[in-house]
């Protein structure tokens, strides 16, 4: 039983022995996860229009069954385990669509619904659902795709029956098999207007920069990650080139071509795979950079973007460990 | 946890998707075109693309079908095969050579004579 002078000291807190610190009040800035998610797909949608365009009905049955089988793949996962119906909040329906923009127009459909399917229960909801995730769920969903199914993702092979109206070969394999001298056949200004075979909504260039800048000034992205991931690609492509250009394509080209863009601005940004302070944001986004490159330049697949992230997801909380010294010293 | 407004609009994205995709796929399939515009020849010693449009276009370097399909005479064009239906994968001989010889022959002979095309294994074979 409880002395009175005890009671007393409890409900009234001046009568407190120590002095308690605590931060002021939290004020709720108004935005939500839902908010976030439809701002992010609208962020990428002008990069998607130019594939709509491109490549047609194909690609636009890609991306609607990509985005409404990660829904429902997430309402499985909700109904089964009985927990909070997430739909509401759009992370769902953001990965299906991003995923759907990585694939060729030619995915077949058991390969979308497979994919949606390792995107959400794989690489979300299996380490508690949003915000949980250690990898990008769909650099993960996409890696094991890759490996599963290597010939899907190869993009010459995959639009053959495409005729457009620029160099159909897919950039990073021509520099890739045959040399620097393959680049005569595409020029910086077709690649960032999109002018390049890829995915459905990871070729326009110009579309992504616009996307990537709008989410980086709403602060729905941190640019330290976005900006240092280019970097990275730019320095260490730039020090191959020095070395041999006869092989390795210039930092220019490997800036606008692949995943690199939709990797700087829509994957390797992605929050709870990705460090929150200064330092390790830099370092995290500049390793993922040269990885890529290392990756393309002397590695065994043609683009390196998907892989990269991984591996800097993979570092992310032992760059976390750098953070800045507290205040003041415990006695 | 989340209003009904925004359950609403997930649901209704799902739902109204899933009809879109599902018709796309079901009525909208990519129609291979009659002549064909690449070709992907997966081989062990490096897969080639070989971009037959531009082979064939008046635009690209103007060859007639009979240049390459070469049993065919002119009125038989529109009736020109794939290369392996006669000269096979694994097997051939002096009359018949497998597609690998008849594919090296054709090609590196043709880009020797008119001194355009690679003529080296790296120049087709992605290795």
């Amino acid at each position: 039983m409880l002395e009175k002078r005890d009671v007393l000291e409890q409900q009234t807190p001046l009568r407190q022995k120590k002095l308690i610190v605590s931060h002021a009040p939290f004020f709720h800035s108004g935005r939500t996860v839902t908010e976030r998610s439809y701002h992010t797909m609208l962020a990428a949608l002008p990069a998607l229009l130019l594939g709509f365009y491109y490549y047609g009905m194909p690609a636009f049955g890609v991306v609607c069954l990509s985005i409404s089988t990660a829904i429902l793949w997430e309402l499985v996962v909700n109904l089964v385990t009985k927990r909070t119906i997430t739909i509401g909040d759009g992370n769902a329906a953001w990965l299906g669509m991003l995923f759907g923009m990585l694939v060729p127009a030619t995915m077949p459909w058991w390969a979308v619904i497979t994919g949606t399917f390792i995107v959400i229960v794989i690489g979300k909801q299996i380490f508690g659902g949003i915000g949980s995730n250690a990898f990008h769920p769909v650099a993960l969903a996409l890696a094991m795709m890759m490996l599963s199914w290597r010939s899907l993702f190869d993009f010459d092979a995959a639009l053959l029956n495409y005729d457009l109206e620029f160099a159909t070969i897919y950039p990073l394999a021509a520099v890739k098999y045959f040399g620097a001298a393959s680049l005569d056949a595409f020029s910086l200004l077709d690649l960032l207007m999109g002018k390049q075979l890829g995915g459905i909504g990871s070729a326009f260039g110009l579309g992504l920069l616009i996307g990537g800048i709008y989410l980086m000034l709403r602060g729905f992205i941190r640019w330290e990650i976005s900006l240092t991931f280019l970097a990275g690609i730019f320095a260490t492509a730039f020090v191959f080139n020095l070395f041999d250009p006869a092989r390795f394509a210039p930092p220019a080209f490997h800036l606008l071509t692949g995943y690199t863009l939709i990797g700087a601005f829509f994957l390797a940004t992605e929050d709870s795979s990705s460090p929150v302070n200064f330092v390790p944001m830099l370092i995290y986004g500049a390793a993922g950079g040269m990885m890529t490159v290392l990756i393309r330049n002397i590695g065994a697949w043609v683009d390196g973007v998907i892989l990269a992230i991984l591996v800097i997801n993979l570092i992310s909380p032992l760059l976390d460990k750098i953070r800045p010294q507290a205040l003041g010293k415990v006695e | 946890m989340f209003s009904k407004k925004e359950l609403k609009l997930a649901g209704a994205l799902a739902v109204c998707l899933l009809v879109i995709g599902v018709i796309s796929y079901a009525a909208f399939p990519l129609q291979a075109p009659p002549e064909p515009l690449r070709l992907m020849f997966n081989v062990a010693a490096g897969n080639v693309l070989f971009n037959h449009k531009i082979h064939a276009a008046v635009s690209g370097y103007g060859l007639s079908c009979g240049d390459c399909h070469h049993t065919l005479s002119e009125d038989e064009y529109a009736d020109a095969q794939s290369c392996s239906e006669c000269h096979e994968l694994d097997e051939g001989d002096e009359e018949m050579p497998k597609r690998a010889d008849a594919f090296h022959l054709q090609c590196i002979n043709c880009h020797k004579d008119f001194e355009a095309g690679p003529i080296e294994c790296t120049g087709c074979h992605a290795l």
